[in-house]
């Protein structure tokens, strides 16, 4: 139940963040996410969605109010792919979502060094 | 004893070390393609992400009702937006109406207001990287930096037009600030990766720059150097000459008074005889420069019809002038109302005025005058006075100007200018050569305007005029009173002696003495025909005793003039419809008068089938350039051939390095003359295809014509169709291919009213507009829209109705408020 209560937690940080503004956030909740849930095979993922999610949320809402579609159809053609308007919506969920994978992969790795020194001293101790 | 752990129990407690170290390589690779441009990406993160990213297009695109605060504002000011655009400024005092308008330009237009700005100052590079260091190296040079800092200078305080720029100033700031808050900055910059600094007066002048430069800095000197050299002088000077060859219709016929010169302003002092190995260096330096930056001939109309033509009773006027056509375009449709001003038109986004529109009394139009106002000299220097040439019999210094260009991704790069007397040295190679441009003088022009957007009648806007220098251009009035003229306001530089068409020795000799007094340059007021026409054409005869520009490259070979002028003359009444149609006309001129010529020489040859049928469409052609037409398509083929059969041969002959499509104007109009009057001249006999007459070139250039059109659409003449080859597209300006118009085809070619050269043709009417003073009607339409923000529906709303040939009303403040669908803005200090 605690865990779930992070992530949701966590989710709503990162949100909140890029909502105002601050649209790197979601890879500091990441990473926060990884270094608390003690389980990388979970932190990892779920700090993607995490990224995801916080960027994918603001985006819908945006084509709720105007509308998403002659804008993405302008980015693709400014990307240089002709009228694709697909390609830049995925770019952008793809960029959330490596924000938060790679946040919690980094705190999860910081966190596995932490319990494998801990390891260590506890061998060299008892 | 310490005995060290197994071999796997190590590799098990190095995994976490190297887990860590491959997290901190992605994590940082991820946050630096997030924060930072790379591999020709912008900053994704910064550029993508849904709140401050390029997605705030979406909701840029909308426009609202609004209250808001602007800072600077002493009164509030109401904007009424119709459903297609059109701002309506009321404001309760002239500052504030330019502030507002300064708001109001940038709201839609910032990011090609920066790129003007960027352009004129050479401060591209800065943003796209060193693609356009030769742009702004150029730019540096040719002293448009200098010029509008000068300007700026002249404008003592207190002066209105100062107080004008100000405000306008204040309030493009007003928006780029508000912009950069509320994360609403057009989605380019967010691509590009950077934010507008503020904008300054001398940035509007910098766009007042750029305009001039793109209208009447040419390089035509130097293409007759070349042509001198490498054509040889026989051939340059017979085929090349002052006055044109053809038969025009200059609108002032005179008579004339005797010469006279009155003073010509100074250069912004920073503050030959070329020989053709060192014109060459120059002439590919100009011609590798991006499209716009060197004027390359024409294309414009307006006309005038006074009441005694007129089906309403008053005085009609009509204007399309022909520009690059960008989306955004290069107009932004406003009025403006305030207590020294009610005018109603087109505003270039970076300038606080109304350049073509009406006011409560009159309707003004312009089109390009194209004298020559650029001059080239040759600088004398020698290895004992360094940093010095010879001028007026003395050893004078070079004055020098140093710049800094920024380049994204590289070294800032050091521009050190040398100026003469005559202007900035512009080739050091072969031989020294500064260049005096007519645009380098600093002058008002914005003040110009504003008392046109202000003058009631004739003398009036005639006297506004006395004021105006570069580039010069043929405005065409008419009045509520059913008054019509025609002024070509402007500089008429001449020299003290020389061939000012070539390059001249920079010794003091041949400087630019003066100009034509403002009496004597070409006009009309009223004349008793009863309408006044220009379309780039020569406005005078050759009794007009000044030079003002050879028949090459620098006026138009006068086919749209004359075929206004013919329709013009017709009898009877003329309409507001009339003159719309006449705008979107597209007779060939050139065409009604050699394809007789043609039919009667064919009608003696030997044809095949295919080529019979194709001589029967021209037959029965009306010379129009419809997009249905396939007489159009054999007609145009044929005539680009003929000129190649005609003139190729000598190109082959003499080495000639100078591209013939730069000067198929002025050969256009020596084969006309030719093959109506000389059918035995000596062009048609070049070395390796005999003697020839105008008809044996004729043969060969349609069997040559039917050949090429065959190939490439068919052997079927009846689905030559002249939309299968002519298209026209509106570029989009920042050059984005995916977000321009088109090619779609399309109707005209260089000699129809309707101008549509090239293929694809990206030049044309940027603007229409037609008032008729009997009915108080006013009605305009350019191609694009209001909003450069591609994702809003004003970025093309106006496309359609301008391809089809339509025009909107142009509404007052007052009607616009009681249209339907508008949209109004509260702007309160």
């Amino acid at each position: 139940m605690r865990v779930y209560a992070t992530v949701m937690v966590a989710g709503l940080l990162a949100l909140v963040g890029v909502l105002f503004g601050f649209w790197w956030a979601p890879f500091l909740v990441g990473l926060a996410v990884g270094a608390v849930l003690p389980r990388a095979r979970a932190a990892i993922p779920t700090a993607g969605a995490i990224g995801l999610l916080s960027w994918l949320v603001p985006l819908a809402a945006t084509h709720a109010r105007y509308g998403l579609g002659p804008t993405a159809t302008s980015l693709a053609a400014i990307m240089g792919f002709d009228h694709a308007a697909a390609v830049p919506v995925f770019l952008t969920l793809l960029v959330g979502a490596l924000l938060g994978l790679a946040g919690g992969w980094l705190g999860s790795a910081g966190r596995a060094v932490v319990a494998s020194n801990a390891r260590v001293d506890a061998t060299r101790n008892g | 004893m310490r005995t060290s752990a197994p071999p796997s129990r190590r590799r098990r407690a190095r995994l976490p070390f190297l887990n860590l170290g491959a997290a901190i390589l992605v994590s940082a690779a991820v946050l630096y393609v997030a924060f930072f441009p790379a591999a020709g990406l912008p900053a994704l993160g910064a550029a993508f992400n849904p709140t401050t990213g390029a997605w705030t297009m979406a909701a840029d695109a909308q426009v609202t009702d609004r209250t808001m605060r602007l800072s600077g504002l002493q009164q509030p000011v109401k904007v009424v937006l119709e459903q297609d655009g059109t701002a309506h400024i009321t404001a309760q005092t002239d500052r504030d109406l330019f502030l507002a308008m300064g708001y109001v330009h940038a709201r839609f237009r910032l990011f090609q207001m920066d790129l003007m700005r960027r352009q004129g100052a050479g401060r591209l590079s800065e943003i796209v990287g060193k693609a356009a260091l030769d742009t702004d190296r150029f730019e540096l040079e040719l002293g448009l930096l200098e010029t509008a800092q000068a300007e700026w200078n002249q404008l003592q305080p207190g002066d209105p037009s100062r107080e004008d720029l100000l405000a306008y100033s204040q309030g493009v700031n007003d928006r780029i600030d508000e912009a950069i808050a509320t994360h609403q900055l057009d989605a380019m910059f967010t691509l590009l990766g950077y934010q507008p600094k503020h904008w300054t007066p001398i940035d509007s002048l910098l766009v007042k720059g750029d305009m001039t430069q793109t209208l009447n800095f040419t390089d035509t000197p130097l293409v007759m150097a070349l042509l001198n050299k490498q054509l040889g002088a026989d051939l340059t000077s017979e085929w090349f000459p002052i006055l044109p060859p053809n038969v025009q219709a200059p609108y002032d016929p005179g008579p004339y008074s005797k010469p006279s010169l009155s003073p010509i302003g100074q250069l912004p002092a920073p503050q030959s005889t070329m020989n053709g190995d060192a014109a060459q260096p120059l002439y590919d330096r100009l011609a590798a420069l991006p499209q716009g930056l060197v004027a390359t001939g024409g294309a414009s109309n307006n006309w005038a019809v006074a009441p005694a033509k007129s089906a309403s009773g008053g005085a009609l006027l009509a204007g399309d002038p022909h520009l690059h056509l960008t989306l955004p375009a290069i107009w932004f449709q406003l009025t403006m109302d305030a207590p020294g001003y009610h005018a109603a038109g087109v505003s270039i986004p970076g300038t606080p005025v109304v350049l073509i529109g009406h006011n409560e009394h009159i309707a003004w139009s312009l089109t390009d005058a194209q004298n020559q106002q650029t001059f080239f000299y040759v600088e004398k220097e020698d290895a004992a006075h360094p940093g010095m040439y010879f001028w007026n019999s003395t050893w004078t210094p070079y004055k020098t100007v140093s710049f800094d260009i920024p380049v994204l991704g590289e070294a800032t790069q050091h521009v050190k200018v040398r100026w003469s007397v005559h202007g900035p040295v512009i080739s050091e190679r072969g031989q020294t050569t500064s260049v005096w441009w007519g645009g380098n003088i600093p002058s008002q022009d914005l003040s110009v305007l504003l008392n046109i957007d202000r003058a009631s009648n004739w003398q009036e806007f005639r006297d506004a005029l006395r004021g105006w220098f570069s580039p010069t251009h043929n405005f065409v009035f008419a009045d509520d009173k059913g008054n019509i003229g025609l002024i070509s306001a402007g500089y008429f530089p001449q020299t003290r002696k020389g061939q000012p068409w070539l390059p001249m020795p920079g010794t003091g000799e041949y400087d630019v003495a003066g100009t034509i007094p403002y009496d004597d340059i070409p006009q009309v007021y009223d004349p008793p025909a009863g309408y006044i026409w220009s379309a780039n054409q020569r406005q005078v005869t050759k009794d007009y005793p000044y030079y003002i520009g050879t028949a090459s490259n620098f006026f138009d070979p006068g086919y749209r003039a004359d075929e206004i002028r013919r329709v013009l003359s017709q009898p009877g009444k003329l309409s507001a419809a009339d003159m719309q149609a006449l705008q979107t006309d597209t007779r060939d001129f050139l065409a009604s008068e050699i394809v007789p010529a043609l039919l009667q020489t064919l009608s003696k040859s030997k044809l095949s089938t295919k080529e019979s049928a194709a001589m029967r469409l021209l037959a029965g052609w009306d010379y129009r350039m419809d997009v249905g037409s396939s007489a159009a398509t054999v007609w145009s083929v044929f005539w680009s051939t003929y000129l190649d059969e005609t003139f190729r041969p000598w190109w082959k002959s003499r080495a000639v390095h100078v591209d013939m499509g730069e000067v198929v104007d002025a050969l256009g109009q020596d084969l006309e003359t030719w093959t109506l009057h000389d059918a035995g001249n000596r062009a048609f006999s070049a070395p390796g295809v005999g003697s020839r007459t105008a008809a044996d070139a004729q043969t060969a250039a349609f069997h040559k014509a039917i050949s090429a059109i065959s190939k490439r659409l068919g052997n079927d003449p009846s689905k030559w169709s002249w939309g299968r080859v002519h298209t026209r597209e509106l570029e989009n300006l920042a050059q984005v291919s995916g977000l321009s118009y088109g090619p779609r085809a399309d109707r005209g070619d260089a000699n129809t009213p309707l101008a549509a050269g090239d293929f694809p043709s990206t030049h044309g009417p940027s603007w229409r507009m037609v008032v008729d003073w009997g009915t108080h009607t006013f009605q305009g339409v350019y191609p694009g829209g209001q909003s450069e923000n591609p994702a809003s529906s004003w970025y093309t709303n106006r496309v359609d109705t301008w391809w089809d040939g339509l025009l909107k009303p142009m509404l007052s403040g007052d009607e616009a408020q009681s249209a339907t669908g508008i949209k109004t803005w509260s702007l309160n200090p």
